[in-house]
């Protein structure tokens, strides 16, 4: 009985539900005194900051910096990653060669990467930007190698059949079939390029949420940390939202749990 | 393209097919005539689709050479349309989309090749399903759909390779009458692979019938002196198609139980 009713409330309420309770919960502990404040904030206290951030307007040259250096690190990522994911993908050669090589850069932690980089670059964005590209890159490279190398022979071997030069095999069958893997790759790369770069800001930077939750933590403003994070998380959700709306489109020819029950008639 | 009627579509002359490891097929030597309905049965495993891949210039023999219309066959067979066993639809493509294919990679005028997918929309059954994508398809309408792709192009060969062995009975049925219906008025030539004799027999002219694996050989090309049209859902109990089956399952029975005793050794 219960647990039928319970079916008939959305999703959606018990979600909320969970994060009021969390939230009320730390509260409730901070006020009674069982969380220190001085160690835990309070969401109250948080969500006053990020107001005051927000609505005060000294969030938005952080902010900008920091999508600006995630959106750079995105775009320039994903597109070596997809060039040469095809090329060593369709190269034996040029993909063996360097097989080795992209195993040790990418067996490499990049945050180790980010004093190296700050000495290249230096303190402004491009050293964000290089951490944030060892990052997107190889997940893209990877998952674009892995779409073109195992593309169906039949689809390729049908195509050819049909009269596909070359360049044309490419066009309609590999990067499409090699879409559905990148498409995969989106959500994990642009959470990693957020997170890149807010460690490099968090490294060595003069702007960025990284640098607002580095200053924070300086002076033990807990509050202030878990503003920046609170700002952070509402980022990476919204880009989520978007990057779901846009794959939905794009891949809107594959099947989808509801379609497979349909069927259809012969 | 064609030579005069009653030549030779294609012609394996002394054929071997090696992989590392395994010979697939063993000095073959087999024709089609141009225009006739020619199928391969053997046993799984025999190396039938090898000999179907070699006439569509997919793979090259090892020895021995395949010739189409006279020609010898270099590369990709531009005169052969191909119909695979597995799903070779392209997913993210229109019922539409696909059959446009064919004529969009060969650089067809688009007014055209629209007009004619029309026309194989219709012709195929699939009206009102031109805009759905393969997976909303059941497995007969997307092997519709690949039959259409297959002839819009209008090729001078047709290769099938088990077409409909992924099929429910009836629905094949169905579909082995469609092809018969579409091959009727077209003078194409047809080499159609599969396993299953009745089949074979039933849509035939001549069939072929290739030892058990590896290193098949040709056993024997039987004639089908059946009269067309042919009723698909009759013929198997017609007593000629009985005495044909007989004569050549009484061949191909012993390859059969070769190809048993391998797969239990």
């Amino acid at each position: 009985m219960s647990a039928s009713r319970r079916n008939q409330v959305p999703m959606a309420v018990w979600q909320v539900l969970l994060g009021a309770v969390l939230l009320l919960g730390w509260e409730a502990g901070a006020k009674t005194g069982v969380l220190q404040p001085f160690f835990f904030s309070r969401p109250s206290d948080v969500l006053a900051r990020v107001w005051k951030m927000v609505a005060g307007g000294g969030i938005w040259e952080h902010l900008a910096a920091t999508v600006a250096e995630a959106s750079l690190s995105f775009l320039i990522g994903v597109s070596g990653g997809v060039v040469f994911g095809f090329l060593l993908a369709r190269n034996r050669f040029l993909g063996d060669l360097f097989d080795p090589y992209i195993r040790i850069v990418n067996a490499l932690p990049r945050v180790v990467l980010a004093p190296i980089f700050l000495l290249w670059f230096g303190l402004g964005i491009w050293s964000k930007v290089a951490l944030g590209v060892t990052v997107v890159f190889f997940i893209v490279f990877f998952n674009t190698f892995q779409g073109v190398r195992e593309v169906d022979p039949v689809m390729v071997n049908n195509a050819r059949m049909l009269g596909a030069s070359e360049r044309q095999l490419i066009r309609h069958v590999l990067i499409p079939s090699a879409l559905t893997w990148i498409f995969s790759s989106l959500h994990i790369s642009i959470g990693f390029a957020i997170i890149a770069v807010v460690v490099g800001e968090y490294l060595g930077s003069s702007r960025g949420i990284g640098y607002l939750i580095s200053q924070a933590e300086g002076v033990f403003d807990t509050t202030g940390v878990f503003a920046g994070m609170a700002i952070l998380a509402g980022v990476v959700l919204a880009v989520g939202a978007l990057v779901d709306r846009l794959e939905r489109y794009l891949l809107r020819w594959k099947a989808r749990d509801s379609d497979a029950a349909r069927g259809g008639v012969s | 393209m064609n030579g005069s009627p009653g030549g030779t579509a294609i012609r394996f002359q002394g054929v071997t097919k090696r992989f590392p490891g395994y010979t697939a097929v063993q000095n073959i030597s087999l024709e089609a005539r141009e225009g006739s309905f020619l199928s391969v049965v053997g046993p799984s495993g025999c190396g039938k689709s090898t000999l179907l891949n070699m006439a569509a210039g997919l793979t090259q023999p090892s020895e021995g050479a395949v010739e189409i219309f006279g020609k010898p066959l270099t590369g990709i067979n531009a005169s052969a349309g191909y119909m695979f066993q597995q799903d070779a639809l392209l997913p993210w493509k229109t019922v539409r989309g696909n059959i446009l294919l064919g004529p969009e990679l060969r650089g067809a005028d688009a007014g055209q090749a629209e007009q004619s997918a029309r026309e194989w929309i219709r012709r195929t059954g699939l009206e009102g399903f031109a805009d759905r994508y393969p997976h909303q398809l059941s497995g007969g309408m997307r092997k519709r759909v690949a039959m259409a792709q297959t002839w819009i192009v209008n090729p001078d060969i047709v290769l099938m390779d088990e077409p409909f062995g992924a099929l429910d009975v009836h629905t094949r049925l169905r579909m082995e009458g469609e092809i018969l219906a579409l091959w009727a008025g077209s003078r194409k030539t047809v080499m159609f692979v599969t396993h299953d004799l009745e089949e074979a027999i039933a849509l035939s002219d001549e069939v072929a019938v290739l030892s058990a694996g590896p290193a098949s050989r040709l056993v024997g090309v039987y004639q089908v002196g059946l009269e067309r049209p042919r009723n698909l859902i009759d013929i198997k109990t017609d007593p000629r198609f009985v005495e044909i089956y007989r004569s050549i399952w009484g061949d191909l029975r012993e390859e059969v139980l070769k190809s048993y005793e391998r797969i239990q050794a």
